[in-house]
C-alpha cells in the first residue's frame, strides 16, 4: 500500500477535476511543461502520430477518468441533492439529537489514541522484519483484516461478554464491555486496527533503513533515531493510515450493533432512525457523519502532500 | 589506529580479514562484487556483529567476542560511513543535516558540545561547508542538490561529526569519472588533514589506486594480499590476485617448466626487448581499436589454459589476423605450479613514472 501521492497522477487528477465533463476538454491547449506533455508522441517503431490523434486520446482518457470519479462520488452527490435545510434543521433540532455525534467523536478519538500507542510499535516491528516467523505475524494481521465486522462483533461477545474471564475481570473493576462506551471503543478498535497496522507498516517500510543506520553512526540512540528520522519520514504515510482508521472507526457498525447497541454512535443512530421514522429523517445524520469524519482525513491528506512537497524543496 | 581482526558470517560464506590502518593512512579494500568487502566495513561500523574477533579504534575496543565481551553500539563508535547513496535526511535542510551529529545523543555530543561552548561551532560549519563548496546551499533541501553536491554534503556531515575513522563504501561509483576524481581527491586531502584512518571499498582498481596508500585484495571473504598498491599490482601474490588486478592472460615461461607469467594488457611493449621482460611471439587472433591505441588477442604457444588468447594493448595497429607479432611483457610476475608467486627479491619498479601521491596529480577541481 502506498499512500504517497504520485506527482504526475496528482497533476492529472487536478486537471481532470477542472475539465470534468466539459465539452472543450479535448481542445485544451496545454502550456509548455504542463501535463500532458507537448510534442508528437513516437511509439516504439511507429511513424509520427497523425495530428489530432493525441488530443482526441487525451480527451477520451480525461473523460473516462472523470466518469469513474463521478461514479465514485455519486453517493455523496445523491446525499447532497436529497437534503434540504429544512429537513436538516428539523432533524437535528430536538433535544439530544447531537448526542450520537458526541459519542462517535469521543469513541473515535479514544480509538485513534489506542491504535497510535499500541499498533504503531507493532507496525514498526513488522516493517523492520525483526520478528521471527515474519510471514506468520503478517498472516495474522491479514486474518483480522479479513474478518467481517459482524463476525468480529459476535466473537467479541465470546471474548469480553459478561460471562467470560475478561468480562468477569471487568466486572470486578465495576466496568462492563457490553452496551457501554468501553464496548463501543473495543468494537471500533477491532474494526479499524488491521487497517491502521497495514497502512503504518507500509509507511515504515518506505523509510530507508540505511538512513536510520546513518543517524545511529552520527551518534543517536535508536529511540532518538526513531523520533528524529524514522517518525518524520514515515509520518505522511502514518497520517494517511490514521485517516483510514478514523474513517473505519467513525463508520463502525457491524461489531458495534452486536456488542455496543448503546450508547448510540452516529451509524447506529442512522440505522435506528431509519427503522423508526424512515429515510428522510435518517439522511441528515448521514451528512453529519460525513462532515464530522471528513476533516481529519482531509487534513491528513493535505498535510502529507505538503510534507512531500517540502521534501522536494 | 584502526585494527580489525574478525570473522563475519554471511549467508554463503564467512569473511575473514585482519587489517590495520594508521591515522592518516588510507586502505582500499579491493575485490569483485560480493567478495565481502562491505560486510567487513559494516562489522567495523557495528552494523553487523562478527562471529569472532576484535575491532579496535584509537585505543578503544569496539568489538571483542572473547572475554571480557565488548560490543560498542554504532552510536558510540565514532565511525563515519559513506555509501553510494549519500544518505542525507530528506526531511531536513542541508544545514540541519550537517549539524545532525551536534544534536545527537551520544559521546560525540560531549566533544562537539564543548566546541560549541567555545563559540566555534557555527564558524566550523561555515568553514567546512565553504571548503566543500556547499556554503551557499545550506538552506536548501537535499532533493534540490545535484548528485555531486549531495555527496559533498554527506562528507561535510561526517567531518562535522568528528569521527575517529572514515569508512567509504564505493561512495562515488555512481558518478561520472571527473566528479569521482574530484571527490576522491577531496576525501584524500581531508583524511590527511584530519589525520584519521580511512578505508575505501572499491571494485574498480583505478578507484582504489587513486585513493589508497595501502591496498588489500579480498575475494570470496578471504584477504588474499595486502600492501602498497604498486607492490600488489606489480607483484600479485597469487594467480587469483593477478586475475583480479587485471592480468588477463598467463603465458608459460620458456625454460622454466611449470612456471607461468602474468600478462597485463597495459604492461606490454611491441617488439622484442629481452632485457625488459618476457618476449612473446604468436599469431594475431583478432584486434580492435581501444582508445588511442589498439588491442590485440595473441595466440601464444605457451598460453594457460592452452589455446587461449592473451590480450595486449599496443600503440600501433597490429598486422591482420594470422600474422605473427612479437611483444615483450615488461617484468611480469611469475607463478609456480601451485598458483603462488615465485620468490622474487627484486622490488617492483615502474619505469616511466615516479609514484607521486594520487591527489597531487589530480589537483583540485570543482565537480559541479
Amino acid at each position: 500500500m502506498n499512500w504517497a501521492p504520485n506527482p504526475v497522477s496528482a497533476r492529472a487528477a487536478r486537471r481532470s477535476e477542472g475539465f470534468a465533463g466539459q465539452p472543450w476538454a479535448g481542445q485544451v491547449r496545454t502550456a509548455p511543461g504542463s501535463w500532458p506533455p507537448r510534442g508528437r508522441w513516437r511509439g516504439p517503431g511507429s511513424a509520427v502520430v497523425p495530428p489530432g490523434v493525441r488530443p482526441a486520446a487525451a480527451a477520451v482518457s480525461i473523460g473516462g477518468a472523470a466518469l469513474i470519479w463521478l461514479a465514485l462520488l455519486a453517493p455523496v452527490i445523491t446525499l447532497l441533492t436529497h437534503l434540504s435545510w429544512h429537513s436538516i434543521a428539523s432533524a437535528l433540532s430536538y433535544p439530544g439529537a447531537l448526542d450520537p455525534l458526541v459519542t462517535s467523536v469521543e469513541a473515535g478519538g479514544v480509538t485513534l489514541a489506542v491504535l497510535l500507542c499500541v499498533c504503531t510499535p507493532l507496525a514498526w516491528m513488522l516493517a523492520r522484519g525483526r520478528l521471527p516467523f515474519q510471514r506468520v505475524w503478517e498472516a495474522g494481521v491479514l486474518c483480522s483484516l479479513l474478518l467481517p465486522p459482524l463476525v468480529i462483533g459476535l466473537l467479541l461477545v465470546f471474548m469480553v461478554g459478561p460471562y467470560t474471564a475478561i468480562g468477569g475481570l471487568l466486572g470486578h473493576l465495576n466496568l462492563s464491555a457490553t452496551n457501554t462506551f468501553l464496548a463501543l471503543v473495543i468494537a471500533e478498535v477491532y474494526e479499524s486496527a488491521p487497517y491502521y497496522v497495514v497502512g503504518a507498516q507500509a509507511a515504515f517500510s518506505a523509510v530507508d533503513p540505511r538512513l536510520e543506520q546513518q543517524a545511529e553512526l552520527l551518534g543517536d540512540r535508536p529511540r532518538r533515531v526513531f523520533r528524529r528520522v524514522t517518525l518524520p519520514l514515515a509520518s505522511p504515510g502514518l497520517a494517511m493510515a490514521m485517516a483510514v482508521a478514523w474513517a473505519r472507526a467513525m463508520g463502525a457498525f457491524g461489531a458495534v450493533i452486536i456488542i455496543a447497541y448503546h450508547p448510540y454512535g452516529l451509524p447506529l443512530q442512522i440505522y435506528t432512525t431509519l427503522e423508526q421514522t424512515g429515510l428522510p429523517t435518517a439522511l441528515p445524520y448521514a451528512l453529519v457523519l460525513l462532515v464530522v469524519a471528513l476533516p481529519l482525513p482531509l487534513a491528513a491528506y493535505i498535510w502529507s502532500a505538503r510534507a512531500q512537497g517540502r521534501r522536494r524543496g | 589506529m584502526l585494527k580489525a581482526d574478525v570473522e563475519v558470517d554471511r549467508r554463503d560464506f564467512t569473511v575473514r580479514a585482519a587489517i590495520a590502518v594508521a591515522p592518516g593512512e588510507r586502505l582500499a579494500l579491493f575485490g569483485p562484487s560480493g567478495a565481502g568487502k562491505t560486510t567487513l566495513l559494516e562489522a567495523i561500523a557495528g552494523l553487523v556483529p562478527p562471529r569472532s574477533g576484535t575491532i579496535e579504534l584509537a585505543g578503544r575496543i569496539l568489538t571483542r567476542t572473547g572475554k571480557p565481551r565488548v560490543a560498542v553500539p554504532p552510536w558510540q563508535r565514532r565511525v563515519g560511513l559513506l555509501r553510494q547513496d549519500p544518505g542525507l535526511f530528506p526531511h531536513l535542510s542541508v544545514r540541519a543535516n550537517l549539524t545532525y551529529a551536534r544534536t545527537a545523543s551520544s559521546v560525540i555530543q560531549a566533544d562537539v558540545g564543548s566546541r560549541a561552548a567555545g563559540g566555534t561551532a557555527g564558524a566550523e560549519l561555515t568553514e567546512v561547508a565553504d571548503a566543500l563548496g556547499i556554503g551557499s546551499l545550506l538552506a536548501a533541501m537535499p532533493a534540490r542538490l545535484s548528485g555531486g553536491q549531495q555527496h559533498r554534503a554527506a562528507l561535510a556531515r561526517l567531518l562535522l561529526a568528528h569521527c575517529d575513522a572514515l569508512l567509504l563504501d564505493e561512495p562515488y561509483s555512481g558518478l561520472d569519472a571527473a566528479l569521482r576524481r574530484t571527490l576522491t581527491a577531496l576525501v584524500v586531502r581531508l583524511v590527511t588533514e584530519r589525520n584519521v584512518p580511512a578505508i575505501l571499498v572499491a571494485h574498480e582498481l583505478a578507484d582504489a589506486q587513486a585513493f589508497a596508500t595501502q591496498l588489500a585484495v579480498i575475494d570470496h571473504g578471504q584477504l588474499l594480499q595486502a600492501g602498497p598498491p604498486d607492490r600488489v599490482v606489480l607483484r600479485p601474490a597469487s594467480v587469483r590476485v593477478a586475475e583480479l588486478t587485471g592480468y588477463l592472460g598467463l603465458a608459460a615461461v620458456p625454460g622454466n617448466p611449470g612456471t607461468v607469467a602474468g600478462i597485463h594488457p597495459d604492461r606490454v611493449v611491441a617488439d622484442a626487448a629481452p632485457e625488459r621482460g618476457l618476449v612473446l611471439t604468436g599469431p594475431v587472433a583478432a584486434s580492435r581499436p581501444a582508445g588511442a591505441g589498439w588491442e590485440a588477442d595473441i595466440l601464444l604457444p605457451g598460453a594457460q589454459p592452452p589455446g587461449s588468447a592473451v590480450t595486449v594493448r599496443l600503440a600501433d595497429r597490429p598486422g591482420p589476423a594470422g600474422s605473427e607479432v612479437t611483444v615483450t611483457a615488461i617484468d611480469p610476475p611469475l607463478f609456480g605450479p601451485d598458483g603462488l608467486a615465485l620468490a622474487d627479491a627484486s622490488a617492483p619498479r615502474r619505469e616511466n613514472e615516479a609514484h607521486a601521491p594520487a591527489f597531487e596529480r589530480i589537483g583540485e577541481g570543482n565537480g559541479r
